[in-house]
């Protein structure tokens, strides 16, 4: 009988983060996942905390926030390893925790966020003289000219210019920047061409949709070395080429790594003796299927990936191990009518408690298995999209629960 | 189970999210193809109305990436494998798109002929270089698969098998049948090795992948409820029925009861199992014979699409690893055949270039031998990158010495 070293439940970024390296600290890691998790969907942008200085501001959370538990070594550990693993699969991220860099959404206003595709890093933006913003003819929900009018708010005194591309992309159905940049992998000579047109300077800047390319830099690297004037990705709807750039770097990292990742592969209970898990059991269409190791990591995501699920209300539950699930109870404090204000949504808070190891506790704060950590999205205590902390949460604990 | 896992009752599952279009080989390799979510489960919303034909339902290929890549269990290459069905009801399927999808039908007939799997394959060579699969639709590049001289129905009776109480019964398939009997013969010496005696059922069909994915549905029906009846008699026995072949064990098990939604073939699935998945479960038991010689070589191990979708885990790499190989996983995706769908001539190209990733892997040739569980996987690989893969159970069989 196979047994790993780990077993990974979740193939979404906690789920990557943790496998990666708890391979990289040499143990043996089998990666179980159902549904490709929610990295196509993403931005590609890692979150840690929204504050002009993240790592003094983690020092002040609450104690039950996850980076309480986590610890600021952890954090900072995490973030570095983050983008060791992403540079290994030649795609280039730049962030530090003492500080947020602004990106351009499709929407043409700036995010902040800690950890960015170097392809989006709209840091000089603001040193630049004219921004060209340049959409692509056929693609949809990328419109050059809202971008730029969203863009002078922030940027009143620069010069914008807004151009339209034919890359040839159109043909049988709507195209998406996933699909443009599928085209464009090994044809980005006809971009570069195109955004050679404008005749922008050194000092200049270019903003493009995100379609150079599905994996690491190559695509990127082909344009940007033929123009003079400085190339930024945007956000975009999903499917989203950075997401998938981040989840392709991460299974490339794995698949060397020697991590062997186990699809469609849906957890519905454990197996444990005492506080010890010894196995997971994976339901197929037919029978059932144990899967053992010494450790587990619960990667499973909050509600919206049923890592957390709620059939009638004011009992939320965690459906693999039926772990205590904390919530804010009573329908007076569930939410948060005003959907954009600024306060947080209290539903979010829901989630499992964990001790420092991440191993996870009841109410009394005793410790439920020793050798199952709890780390993403299903950690409880806190509105992580409100405080944007979600990526952070996700990679901090996931390398904290891995390395243990 | 409940009929949750009928296709129809998915669709609605759908939120749009966009994670099997970022899966989607099919929609990597050419534009034209709307893509699973538009045409599956979106589309499907339409309740099959007769009228609303989507034109571009005919690209998807049913390696069911997009189902395995679905986060709320939507069934989306089975509903459009339903349309595809629907679609042909009102519309005449072509020469081609009638061989490609009855090879059972067409092995049948070669055997009746005296030499006539010899005339048959002689036939096929001057077919292709006449150029006439080409002008009926198929790849003219491709090598139809040639037919062995004996079945292996018809030779299995000359197999020395030791008499044992435990039986499993081999369901061949056709291109274990047809096609390539050494990898049926392989089965035999493994099962025999582990003390079971291996049956064959003559009255099984076809499992009918091959029918569901060019729109013979109707047919695909009657196929299922005689295999999933003699299922159920051997289940009745206590004989469970065993394939080496992923695709027919995935119809077998999974898309009977996604297809047609009816109890007995839930119930029928029970009693199916992948080879090796059989095998892990005689090693969990203990009962495995694990007195083979040691197999000191190192495999690069294509996992077939329809492996991964029916969530066993790499039951094959466990088990060749525990003999002492070393088993590395390609991680190049789809092969690009899946099934018939690179036989047809309009497929071809986006076929190959599916494939590319995984020839350009397997030229690497840091390995002694590819493995694939999956008949067409291999032809694919062999077309593809000129390198010959075998099952893993020839691997199996000849550590039994």
């Amino acid at each position: 009988m196979k047994i790993s070293d780990v077993i990974v439940i979740g193939g979404g970024l906690a789920g990557f983060m943790a496998a990666a390296a708890a391979a990289d600290n040499g143990q043996k890691v089998s990666l179980l996942t159902y549904g490709s998790g929610s990295l196509p969907l993403a931005s590609g942008a890692i979150d840690i905390l929204n504050s002009k200085a993240p790592d003094e501001a983690i020092k002040l959370v609450l104690e039950n926030h996850p980076y309480k538990k986590i610890g600021l070594k952890n954090i900072d550990a995490a973030a570095k390893f983050f983008v060791d693993v992403t540079n290994k699969s030649d795609l280039h991220y730049v962030g530090r925790l003492s500080a947020q860099i602004p990106i351009v959404t499709a929407v043409g206003t700036l995010k902040y966020s800690c950890l960015v595709p170097e392809s989006m890093d709209a840091t000089n933006l603001a040193d630049k003289k004219k921004i060209f913003v340049v959409e692509i003819k056929g693609l949809k929900d990328f419109y050059a000219a809202m971008i730029a009018d969203n863009l002078k708010k922030y940027f009143p005194e620069k010069i914008f210019e807004t151009a339209k591309l034919d890359l040839n992309l159109l043909g049988g159905r709507d195209i998406t920047c996933m699909d443009a940049a599928q085209i464009l992998t090994g044809n980005e000579q006809i971009l570069a061409d195109g955004l050679k047109t404008l005749n922008a300077t050194e000092d200049d800047a270019i903003i493009i949709p995100p379609i150079l390319g599905l994996e690491g830099n190559s695509s990127r690297a082909a344009v940007k070395s033929q123009l003079r004037a400085q190339i930024f990705e945007t956000t975009c709807l999903p499917p989203s080429p950075p997401g998938i750039r981040l989840q392709r770097a991460f299974i490339k990292f794995l698949q060397s790594a020697g991590v062997r990742i186990f699809e469609n592969s849906k957890v519905v209970r454990g197996v444990v003796e005492g506080k010890k898990v010894t196995g997971v059991v994976v339901e197929n269409s037919v029978r059932e299927k144990i899967f053992r190791a010494k450790k587990f990591i619960l990667a499973t995501g909050g509600f919206y990936s049923g890592g957390i699920v709620m059939r009638e209300f004011d009992n939320p539950i965690e459906p693999i191990f039926d772990l205590p699930v904390f919530y804010p109870s009573g329908a007076e404090k569930w939410s948060n009518k005003n959907l954009f204000s600024d306060k947080p949504q209290n539903f979010s808070m829901t989630g499992i408690f964990t001790d420092e190891n991440l191993n996870p506790i009841d109410g009394d704060g005793k410790v439920l298995f020793e050798n199952l950590h709890v780390v993403g999205a299903n950690l409880g205590g806190v509105d992580k999209i409100f405080e944007r902390s979600a990526g952070g949460i996700s990679i901090a604990s996931a390398y904290k629960g891995a390395i243990l | 189970m409940s009929d949750k896992t009928q296709a129809i009752f998915t669709g609605d599952r759908c939120l749009s999210c966009t994670s099997c279009m970022a899966n989607c080989p099919v929609m990597a390799a050419i534009k034209d193809y709307r893509g699973p979510k538009l045409v599956g489960p979106a589309h499907g919303r339409m309740h099959f109305s007769q009228e609303d034909v989507e034109a571009t339902l005919e690209f998807c290929s049913n390696c069911k990436s997009c189902d395995r890549a679905c986060p709320s269990g939507v069934a989306v290459s089975t509903l459009n494998m339903l349309k595809r069905a629907e679609f042909y009801k009102t519309h005449p399927h072509t020469q081609a798109e009638d061989m490609i999808a009855h090879g059972e039908r067409a092995g049948k007939m070669v055997r009746k002929i005296p030499f006539g799997a010899t005339f048959a394959n002689i036939g096929m060579s001057i077919g292709k270089a006449l150029n006439i699969f080409d002008k009926l639709g198929l790849a003219g590049e491709r090598n139809m698969p040639a037919y062995a001289s004996d079945p292996f129905k018809e030779f299995f009776p000359r197999i020395k098998q030791t008499a044992a109480d435990k039986k499993v019964v081999l369901f061949t398939g056709c291109y274990i049948n047809d096609n390539e009997p050494h990898v049926g013969e392989a089965f035999v010496k493994v099962m025999n090795a582990n003390g079971y005696e291996v049956l064959i059922d003559k009255e099984f069909n076809c499992c009918g992948s091959p029918l569901v994915v060019t729109g013979y549905l109707d047919e695909a029906k009657q196929h299922a409820d005689n295999n999933a009846a003699r299922i159920l008699e051997w289940k009745k026995k206590n004989i469970p029925v065993v394939t080496p072949c992923t695709s027919c064990s995935l119809m077998l098990k999974e898309e009977y009861h996604e297809l047609f939604g009816e109890e007995k073939f839930h119930e029928a699935a029970q009693n199916v199992f992948d080879a090796f998945e059989f095998l892990e479960i005689l090693q969990e038991r203990g009962e495995f014979n694990d007195n083979l010689k040691p197999i000191n070589q190192k495999f690069l191990y294509h996992v077939p699409c329809h492996l991964k979708s029916q969530a066993i885990g790499l039951p094959a790499a466990n088990i060749l690893e525990e003999a002492g190989a070393k088993v590395q996983t390609a991680d190049a995706g789809c092969c690009g055949i899946s099934g018939n769908y690179g036989f047809r001539k309009d497929k071809y190209e986006i076929s190959m270039k599916i494939g590319a990733k995984l020839f350009e892997r397997v030229k690497k040739k840091d390995f002694d031998k590819v493995i694939s569980d999956c008949g067409t996987c291999r032809m694919q690989i062999h077309h593809g990158s000129g390198i010959k893969p075998c099952h893993p159970i020839e691997i199996l069989a000849a550590a039994y010495g």
